[in-house]
């Protein structure tokens, strides 16, 4: 095993745009107008179309399975949005190990703005084989 | 109308099947922006909201402000999804409470959606907050 506690999972910096919000709502069937309507979104005190926190979910999700790679399972996955997001900005994803037992491991993930507000803050527990 | 909601707790609605196709797979891996080699088979973390409905369309939660927001997502996993496989979703209401936020009084929604495989194991349960504001 050499997963350790305060072991930082290696950055992901993504670079959403209004054309992937489009692409994300057609792969992911979610059409509501806040995502690739301007004038709907400010029209719902929106600053303009916002990311889908799922899509903010799915970057945490490839930070934990690029980190993970196949030396183990996910095992369950929470986030939490915190903050909008808008395209145009490059999005960060980061994360550490908080805790291991064994072959299980707790990660605590987040993805922050350029500011460097967390926006979408969750966790992660993995299986990593020894 | 926060009653008539909260009566719904609990209560399954109608599932709907899917089968998980390589192509879509394909089309939401792009779309998220994950190069992964794996997700040609498997489907990625977040895949299974692309196959069902994640929330259910509750009409009567829309006469509760002016917009949905999502507050978050949990994901739990008990099997991998691969191409091929044939999905059922069955959603439900979990929980229906409101909250007063600083800018005004907010009404959550806690979505459960169970995912069965052809196998008819669990293959994952998702469970979505959903806010009115």
């Amino acid at each position: 095993m050499t997963v350790k506690v305060g072991e930082e999972l290696p950055e992901l910096v993504k670079h959403p745009t209004t054309r992937q919000l489009v692409q994300y709502a057609g792969a992911q069937g979610d059409f509501y107008e806040i995502h690739y309507d301007q004038a709907y979104a400010r029209s719902v005190a929106l600053p303009g179309v916002i990311l889908h926190g799922l899509l903010k979910a799915a970057f945490l999700g490839q930070l934990v399975t690029d980190w993970l790679g196949d030396r183990g399972e996910l095992k369950s996955f929470e986030v939490s949005y915190r903050g909008i997001d808008v395209p145009g900005h490059p999005y960060r994803c980061r994360g550490k190990v908080v805790a291991v037992d064994g072959e299980n491991v707790e990660l605590e993930v987040w993805g922050e703005d350029p500011e460097g507000r967390r926006t979408t803050v969750g966790a992660a527990s993995v299986t990593v084989r020894g | 109308m926060v009653d008539r909601l909260r009566a719904r707790i609990g209560v399954d609605a109608p599932s709907t099947e899917a089968t998980v196709e390589a192509g879509h797979l394909k089309r939401f891996a792009e779309a998220i922006g994950d190069p992964n080699p794996r997700w040609r088979e498997q489907a990625p973390p977040t895949f299974l909201v692309a196959l069902a409905p994640v929330s259910l369309h509750l009409e009567e939660a829309e006469e509760y402000g002016k917009g949905w927001l999502n507050g978050g997502n949990r994901f739990e996993y008990f099997e991998p999804v691969r191409a091929g496989d044939r999905i059922t979703a069955t959603g439900r209401v979990a929980d229906v409470y409101e909250k007063s936020g600083s800018s005004g009084d907010l009404l959550f929604i806690i979505f459960e959606t169970d995912y069965v495989n052809q196998h008819r194991k669990l293959v994952a349960r998702l469970r979505g907050t959903a806010i009115r504001r």
